[in-house]
């Protein structure tokens, strides 16, 4: 099972990306009609310049653009050289398996019908049923793999992209079906409403045979699937079981559609009904117009109910009273005090004291009975910052802490 | 023949359905047949709501159309509201837009939020629909702010529609149109005097004009 990530990384990486305009495409499906397996360039700027013809009426220099165009579809890898003449002369083409899938696309709708549809579950089932017989038989690695595990990957799995392939057919029939229904009232407003209905019935009813086919060839589809699982080693079980999600995909788009056309059925007649019946020559619309530009002011108002509300009445509390913060007053300003200026004084005290101490503690201790005693903590700051300035403290790797007084111990400072 | 479903008032207010349908049409939602239980029930218990809904002072209305709504029509009895300007310009343009098949019947009634004040700029032009929808806005021309208020009061419209069943807002940011969207084109329906409609529709309590 293919990767998402690793597959969406790798497209990023090569930068993949297709543009093709008008032009381009009908370019590449002229060349599919054309049906040869190799084109000489002068064909294929023969045919870019008929196709402009129709598409581009009155383009300039068309042979310019063919060559531009041819350059754009290879570097798109829709168009491919087939000879290996390089620069020596004008190649050869082929479109791609790339190219030749987007114009088999757009020409060949497939449509789902019951009888297609018949067809694909019944091969489906004769498929299934050779892989079961098959799978009862088998006996080595190399059996299942050549009996069951290709069948399931290859052509089963063909069968149901094929189906799957129908189904966008009927999608987009479904989607021609409502444009057409909306064209047709626009255009013909109430002489439409017959030929509304009868699209209506016909899609519906195709619809519901499809549906009923689904659901009684996806039933045995299964069972066979499951029995193949059964049986069968890993390898081959996940091949099935691969199989047997895209089985329950398929039966999925039809209960979907279903519904969703069931749904889309009853509004359109509703709406045929209610708005196309009672306004046949859709004077509606216009009053409509009118009274709503007027609106501003002339303004009418649609009355409704109103809907009422119990009031719910909370039950009534004694909440306490939480006491009022208050403080003593006090004086906002008090006087200033008188503080002795320190440096100088403190300074020389350092001063004297290096002559004698040889450790900051020793500093401390003799300064420190000399300040008073509420100053004396911010003093030992200033102490040390006058030490560090007068002497060389050498440290070792981890500094005691020395007390200096029965308050007070500082790191230790050899001096 | 079938057998009637209820044969009494009694049967209609034990039913499941009648607590929802109740709730429903007492907060001014319009039951159209999307809501396919509910339209079912209130269409086989009519003959016992109508008079049940009477006693409160209002009227059980059926719609041609196919929807059901209560109309409240005495002071006394249920309460009654009056659409704002976003509502009645909102439903007014989904009405429009309903009645144009080209628009409705491509996508089933969904489209996205932004044709309505297309439609309504287009109809109207800016100025108008921003004075409608803000009507505090400076004299001197509507601002980037006033023009961003108009929009809130649009969303509020659409959001009161949808609360009274005229649309679905859809949560990828359209919306799904729906049938009771036809009573805004009651006062064209009839008449080609819309005024001569309008002044019916307000003795019949269906409609408030501003004087």
């Amino acid at each position: 099972m293919t990767d998402l990530h690793t597959l969406v990384a790798g497209l990023q990486k090569q930068g993949a990306s297709l543009h093709l305009d008008t032009t381009d495409l009908c370019f590449l499906a002229a060349l599919h009609v054309k049906s040869q397996s190799s084109l000489d360039e002068e064909l294929l700027f023969d045919v870019y310049e008929q196709v402009c013809d129709v598409t581009e009426p009155g383009a300039a220099n068309p042979r310019k653009r063919a060559t531009h165009a041819l350059q754009r579809l290879r570097e798109q890898r829709l168009l491919g050289r087939v000879d290996g003449a390089g620069l020596v002369k004008a190649g050869e083409y082929a479109m791609t398996r790339l190219g030749t899938a987007i114009v088999e696309f757009f020409l060949h709708e497939e449509v789902l019908t019951r009888e297609s549809l018949t067809l694909l579950t019944k091969t489906l089932l004769s498929q299934l049923s050779d892989v079961l017989r098959a799978s009862r038989r088998c006996e080595t690695d190399e059996d299942w793999e050549r009996h069951v595990v290709t069948p399931l990957n290859v052509t089963v799995r063909d069968l149901v992209s094929g189906i799957e392939r129908r189904q966008r057919g009927m999608d987009a029939q479904q989607e021609e079906v409502r444009t057409r229904i909306a064209d047709l009232l626009q255009s013909d407003w109430f002489a439409a409403v017959e030929a509304c209905e009868d699209l209506l019935t016909q899609t519906a009813s195709t619809l519901r045979e499809l549906h009923e086919v689904l659901l009684q060839d996806a039933t045995q589809l299964q069972n066979l699937l499951a029995e193949i699982e059964f049986l069968a080693p890993e390898r081959a079980a996940h091949a099935a079981r691969h199989v047997s999600e895209q089985v329950d995909r398929v039966s999925a788009w039809g209960q979907e559609r279903l519904r969703a056309w069931s749904d889309y059925f009853q509004f359109v007649q509703r709406y045929l009904r209610s708005v196309v019946r009672l306004d046949p020559k859709r004077a509606v619309s216009q009053r409509l117009r009118e009274l709503l530009a007027e609106w501003p002011e002339r303004p009418w108002r649609l009355v409704a109910a109103e809907p009422t509300y119990v009031r719910l009445m909370r039950e009534p509390e004694d909440r306490p009273l939480r006491p009022r913060v208050a403080r003593p007053a006090g004086l906002r300003e008090r006087p200033p005090e008188v503080v002795a200026v320190e440096g100088d004084e403190l300074e020389g005290l350092v001063r004297e004291a290096l002559l004698v101490e040889t450790t900051l503690s020793g500093v401390v201790q003799r300064v420190l009975p000399q300040v008073d005693p509420p100053r004396q903590f911010p003093a030992v700051g200033r102490v040390a910052d006058h030490v560090a300035r007068h002497a060389r403290a050498q440290s070792p790797r981890e500094r005691q802490w020395v007390p200096v007084d029965d308050r007070l111990e500082i790191e230790e400072w050899t001096l | 023949m079938m057998e009637h479903p209820y044969r009494s008032l009694e049967d209609v207010v034990q039913d499941d359905l009648f607590p929802e349908a109740d709730l429903a049409l007492r907060r001014g939602r319009h039951v159209d047949q999307e809501d396919t239980s509910l339209y079912t029930f209130l269409s086989d218990a009519q003959t016992y709501l109508e008079p049940f809904y009477r006693r409160f002072g209002g009227d059980l209305v059926k719609s041609a159309d196919g929807y059901f709504y209560l109309l409240p029509v005495s002071a006394k009895g249920l309460p009654r509201r009056s659409l704002p300007n976003g509502a009645m310009l909102a439903g007014q343009a989904l009405a429009l837009l309903f009645l144009d098949p080209s628009v409705v019947m491509k996508e089933g009634g969904v489209l996205p939020r932004a044709r309505v004040l297309e439609l309504l700029a287009s109809l109207l032009g800016e100025r108008r629909v921003v004075g409608a929808l803000n009507p505090r806005r400076r004299a001197s021309g509507p601002s980037h702010v006033d023009e961003e208020l108009a929009r809130q009061e649009l969303d509020r419209g659409l959001k009161l529609l949808e609360d009274l069943g005229f649309v679905d807002l859809l949560p990828d940011g359209r919306l799904k149109m729906r049938t009771p969207l036809l009573r805004f084109t009651d006062p064209v329906r009839e008449s080609t005097d819309p005024r001569e409609a309008l002044a019916l529709l307000v003795a019949a309590n269906r409609v408030e004009v501003e004087a």
